[in-house]
């Protein structure tokens, strides 16, 4: 596993219940504080852990900014769609 | 030329002057026209009225395509499946959004002075208009100098500049809003 994903996650644990994860991918148009200000309204994620994963999503291209059921995240690629973010979901393998 | 500042009583302000307030009206205009749904002739009425647009493709607009990407990366049915359920009312979301800037705008002189509930109407509209220019004028991570000093009959010229001062605005706000 890479130091991304290590970074990315909220705990280091894998929890087998919770297989699918949510991708932001870095493009040139958002801007790192809009980004961050994202992770923290939507995620309520702190600013350090919001700036670490925003810092993940610019210079390694995409981050892991959440993980849960298929359903779970649906719903927050779709928040993501709606700030603008470009976000995608996969089963966690 | 000021972005959003913070009044002394707390709220988001914007003071524009009469050419960049013509240019937000113009602006939201279209990004309304932009992300309105299109009619679907045999729409089923109870499936447009909780969103779901069983006739949604992959958008043939690149910018449509930056406001509107796929939700699976790898797996393009389900791409399509949660488009036919998730856009037409995230179009819905940003139209309301577009809708609120121009209120505020019809109802403001040169200085804006937005509610709490207008705010995150603002931050989603800039946030918009500058995905759709930035797709148009293919805009990356390098050619920012490239593009800002293109010869004025060059037609991402005029498109440019805007996009630039939409960044200032976008990241002023921002800047108010982060805690």
């Amino acid at each position: 596993m890479s130091s991304q994903i290590d970074v990315a996650r909220p705990e280091t644990v894998v929890d087998v219940d919770r297989p699918w994860i949510t991708l932001v991918w870095n493009d040139p148009i958002n801007l790192m504080s809009y980004v961050t200000f994202v992770f923290m309204e939507y995620f309520k994620y702190d600013r350090a852990k919001a700036e670490l994963l925003m810092l993940d999503v610019h210079e390694k291209g995409r981050a892991v900014v959440s993980n849960g059921t298929r359903e779970e995240m649906e719903r927050d690629v779709a928040a993501m769609h709606g700030y603008g973010l470009w976000a995608t979901l996969k089963k966690d393998d | 030329m000021g972005g959003f500042s913070k009044s002394l009583t707390g709220r988001v302000v914007l003071r524009v002057d009469e050419v960049e307030k013509g240019l937000l009206v113009s602006l939201a205009d279209q990004v309304c026209e932009f992300v309105t749904p299109e009619p679907r002739a045999n729409a089923d009425p109870l499936a447009s009225i909780v969103g779901i647009d069983m006739d949604a493709e992959f958008p043939d607009d690149p910018a449509m395509a930056r406001l509107f990407p796929d939700a699976y990366s790898d797996d393009p049915e389900a791409a399509l499946d949660f488009r036919r359920f998730t856009q037409r009312s995230l179009q819905e979301a940003k139209l309301a959004h577009a809708r609120t800037v121009l209120q505020s705008l019809s109802k403001s002189g040169e200085k804006i002075t937005l509610g709490a509930g207008e705010v995150p109407s603002w931050l989603g509209f800039l946030n918009d208009a500058r995905l759709a220019i930035g797709t148009r004028i293919e805009i990356s991570e390098e050619n920012h100098d490239e593009l800002a000093e293109l010869p004025e009959d060059d037609p991402r010229h005029g498109m440019f500049h805007v996009y630039d001062w939409l960044t200032y605005l976008q990241e002023s706000l921002v800047q108010l809003l982060l805690p």
